[in-house]
């Protein structure tokens, strides 16, 4: 699942010099991190959305954790899912 | 009513033309290469590359040859159609039943690669987007030229275009670019460079959207003319090397 996410993350948003490796399941996905930005963020919650039928409601749910890392993105969709 | 400049500095940047040595050999054949993306400065941050069009990274190529990368200044970018393509592709998406990506919606408004210019370096200077329309490129001057008169010691004018998709009418209106073309101009009041004069013509003239005059601006940079009228059926203005 982790691996299938980082490599959704790469394709979504064009990383082209980043391979599945090179991402630590662990890392911010954010700032630090990978370096990503709010626009990143939309766009992987529409991505996922259409690959798993998770939505990821920025109203009810803690974002900030849920993208926090790949590790806890790939927790809530696995919870989600069912 | 006459307004002296000097233009302190230019770049451009089109497929297979990157230095003024390039558009001079340029006006003698006028073809340009197929297919070519323009390199990106240096100082470009990896997380911004990506985001970068074609027509973003030769206006991004254009400006950098005008401009210390530790030093801001006030820019006027001027594009007619802008990343129009870029919402034509949205729409259709659209029509299909598809989502819209927020990237791509965010990276297709006018002002969008005025954004991603300010980002990659750091320009905190008053930067202003001109939608010229049918007028072509002196819109852009006329902005430029107010900014110095209000005190700001050089001004960069960035102009670019690239060629509509085949969606649009291009008939009867003279706009389309035979590539993507970006200029950079940088201009002040004073200091050593090329001076120049700005004024209103009373000539007719039938010279195209900003697209073309784009071109023939280059055309009187490099050769030996000491006059360029640009007009597109309503006002015409000139443009005097001193």
């Amino acid at each position: 699942m982790e691996n299938e996410l980082k490599q959704l993350i790469i394709d979504t948003l064009d990383l082209e010099d980043i391979s599945v490796a090179d991402i630590d399941s662990q890392a911010p996905l954010f700032n630090d991190g990978l370096g990503l930005d709010s626009i990143d963020a939309l766009e992987l919650g529409l991505a996922i959305r259409k690959k798993y039928n998770v939505k990821i409601d920025a109203e009810k749910e803690d974002v900030v954790k849920i993208f926090s890392s790949v590790s806890t993105l790939a927790e809530y969709i696995e919870a989600a899912r069912g | 009513m006459t307004v002296d400049f000097v233009l302190r500095s230019w770049n451009a940047w089109a497929p297979g033309m990157s230095c003024h040595e390039d558009w001079r050999k340029w006006h003698d054949h006028q073809t340009f290469a197929q297919q070519e993306k323009a390199a990106l400065p240096a100082a470009v941050p990896k997380v911004l590359q990506r985001r970068l069009s074609p027509l973003a990274r030769a206006v991004f190529n254009a400006a950098n040859g005008c401009i210390d990368s530790d030093k801001s200044l006030p820019i006027v970018f001027s594009s007619a159609h802008g990343e129009v393509n870029k919402s034509l592709e949205m729409l259709k998406s659209m029509q299909k039943g598809d989502e819209v990506s927020p990237t791509a919606f965010s990276l297709s408004v006018h002002n969008a690669i005025a954004g991603l210019f300010s980002i990659a370096y750091a320009n905190h200077q008053e930067i202003t987007v001109v939608a010229p329309g049918q007028d072509g490129i002196a819109p852009a001057f006329i902005e430029a030229l107010g900014l110095l008169q209000e005190h700001h010691n050089e001004v960069l004018i960035v102009m670019y275009d690239e060629p509509l998709s085949d969606f649009y009418p291009s008939l009867p209106f003279a706009l389309n670019a035979p590539a993507i073309c970006a200029l950079a101009l940088k201009v002040s009041l004073t200091g050593s460079g090329l001076p120049l004069q700005f004024n209103r013509s009373p000539a007719h003239r039938d010279d195209g959207e900003q697209a073309l005059q784009i071109l023939s601006f280059i055309k009187f940079l490099v050769a030996d003319d000491e006059t360029l009228v640009l007009g597109n059926h309503r006002h015409s203005w000139e443009w005097h090397k001193k």
